[in-house]
């Protein structure tokens, strides 16, 4: 693993839409090159905020947050044609005039540029994606007919397709099968190390974790309340005032 | 048929197939943008510039462009930084804009409840001009490029705007050119049905395409040939019934969505589920 860091928040701190509480309050995190980060907490723990706040989407009211050592505020979209992001519960109604490809190819369109089409080899990226992920069958069906699981894969496609070099994922296997959910997790730590990426995963399912991943962050009421080893991850959090039991963060 | 013999009619006809072509591709934009307030705020922003140049003797063209543009100006950013919710922009705007219409075309009480009034509020096609048929030929010309170059962040933006902004899309821009486009379309067919009834033509060809398509690049299509189909019939209809053309393509044109609400396969489905 080099030592370049790819994400950088200091002292951070975000407000969420409508909101007057900060969502996350004086975060400081540093994401190492081929890094792969889970994050846990309780729900409204401010897990989400912290990934939009990485990728730009939501601008921090204190501190600075750098990617690839650029101020994402100010190059916030140079910055995000390199983050594959999966949001969370993200699900397509039925109806829906799209596509699976159309969605996958989508993630390419900040890359391939204003006033640029989709060529053959954005078309094979998106593809070779969907294939990766095991749903290139569904290439051609619409987006709203399909399951919370298969909706997952595609967005995971989605990220995967751009061939990021940082990878934020929210949730990304709440909605998977058993079957998948055994093997998708797998398969991004595979992609990541293979691609050398930089991984933010947030989970509330810790069973992964500790075999899959170099760092646990626990976060609690907006604040980071463990950054560490996964293997002294469990202990900590079960005994944290905010997180009195590990049931509440699962 | 005999009254396409006439000029003037021959205008009329070419006038609803550009702008029901028009309206309907724009109206796909505005309504699976969520950009429907302010489509609305804006196509009586336009009605009260139209009426703000009937009663100063100016182009009721130019300003009801100029009121429009503004209300689109203001409107946007206002609703991205305020937060404000869509209804509350409607329900401040439509009344200030219909107040500030009323007013204008009181300030000049020797025109009263002219004919140029009546072709404010209700439209007159009969009085397109062959200079109304450039700018409208024009316009048609300008919106198909414009779409055409930006249909791909327009597409991402459709599906969702915050995905699309994680893409690296700017989607600001795009959201402002379609809210100042829509601005642009509606006063340019504001001779077709006037002012009070110009938003139903925004709206109803899209989303009877919704009822039946799962295709967005054919949605796109459908929407302003289901435009300039409504608007023709509603033509023919008036013409049929002596009755006001305006009325009449709104009336044809929500009778064709009613039809579609109700053969819609996707309703359908939902009532199976």
């Amino acid at each position: 693993m080099r030592e370049d860091a790819i994400i950088k928040l200091e002292d951070v701190s975000t407000v969420y839409e409508g909101e007057r509480r900060p969502a996350i309050k004086g975060v400081n995190l540093t994401l190492k090159r081929n890094e792969l980060v889970y994050v846990v907490g309780p729900n409204a723990s401010g897990k989400t905020t912290l990934l939009e706040t990485i990728n730009g989407l939501l601008p921090p009211f204190k501190g600075k947050v750098s990617v690839f050592g650029l101020d994402v505020q100010n190059h916030g979209r140079r910055v995000r044609c390199k983050i594959g992001y999966v949001p969370q519960d993200f699900m397509v109604k039925p109806g829906e005039p799209y596509t699976a490809i159309d969605v996958v190819l989508m993630g390419l369109y900040g890359q391939i540029g204003f006033l640029h089409r989709p060529e053959e080899k954005d078309q094979k990226k998106a593809v070779e994606a969907m294939k990766l992920l095991g749903i290139e069958e569904l290439v051609n069906r619409p987006m709203g007919k399909l399951s919370g699981g298969q909706q997952q894969k595609v967005m995971l496609a989605r990220a995967i397709a751009k061939k990021p070099t940082v990878l934020l994922l929210d949730e990304p296997f709440s909605n998977l099968d058993p079957e998948s959910r055994a093997k998708i997790p797998s398969l991004i730590t595979r992609l990541h190390e293979e691609k050398e990426l930089t991984t933010l995963i947030v989970t509330h399912d810790i069973h992964h974790i500790i075999d899959q991943c170099h760092r646990v962050v626990a976060i609690s009421n907006g604040k980071i309340v463990f950054d560490g080893k996964p293997e002294n991850a469990i202990p900590i959090i079960e005994n944290h005032p905010h997180t009195t039991s590990l049931e509440a963060i699962r | 048929m005999i009254w396409l013999e006439f000029t003037i009619m021959q205008r009329a006809l070419l006038a609803c197939l550009l702008a029901g072509f028009l309206m309907g591709l724009i109206g796909v934009f505005v309504v699976r943008m969520r950009l429907s307030a302010i489509g609305y705020s804006m196509s009586h922003g336009a009605f009260a510039g139209a009426a703000l140049g009937v009663a100063t003797a100016t182009n009721p063209l130019a300003t009801g462009l100029l009121f429009a543009s503004a209300t689109a100006f203001l409107i946007g950013p206002i609703a991205d930084k305020a937060r404000l919710h869509a209804d509350t922009i409607t329900s401040i705007v439509f009344p200030l804009n219909m107040a500030l219409a009323f007013v204008f075309l009181t300030l000049a009480p020797e025109i009263g409840l002219s004919s140029q009034v009546a072709n404010v509020l209700w439209g007159s096609i009969i009085s397109m001009t062959n200079t109304d048929l450039v700018y409208l030929t024009t316009l048609f010309a300008a919106t198909i490029a414009i779409i055409y170059f930006i249909w791909k962040e327009l597409f991402a933006i459709m599906f969702n705007r915050k995905l699309a902004e994680a893409d690296g899309i700017n989607t600001k821009p795009f959201i402002y050119l379609i809210i100042l486009l829509s601005g642009v379309v509606v006063t340019f067919s504001l001779k077709l049905v006037g002012g009070l009834l110009i938003y139903a033509l925004l709206f109803n060809p899209a989303s009877t395409a919704l009822q039946f398509l799962e295709n967005m690049r054919a949605i796109v299509i459908a929407s302003p040939l289901i435009g300039m189909a409504t608007t023709v019939s509603g033509l023919l209809v008036s013409l049929a019934l002596d009755l006001p053309v305006g009325s009449c393509i709104v009336i044809v044109s929500t009778i064709v969505f009613a039809i579609a609400l109700l053969l819609s396969p996707k309703r359908r489905r939902k009532e199976v589920q």
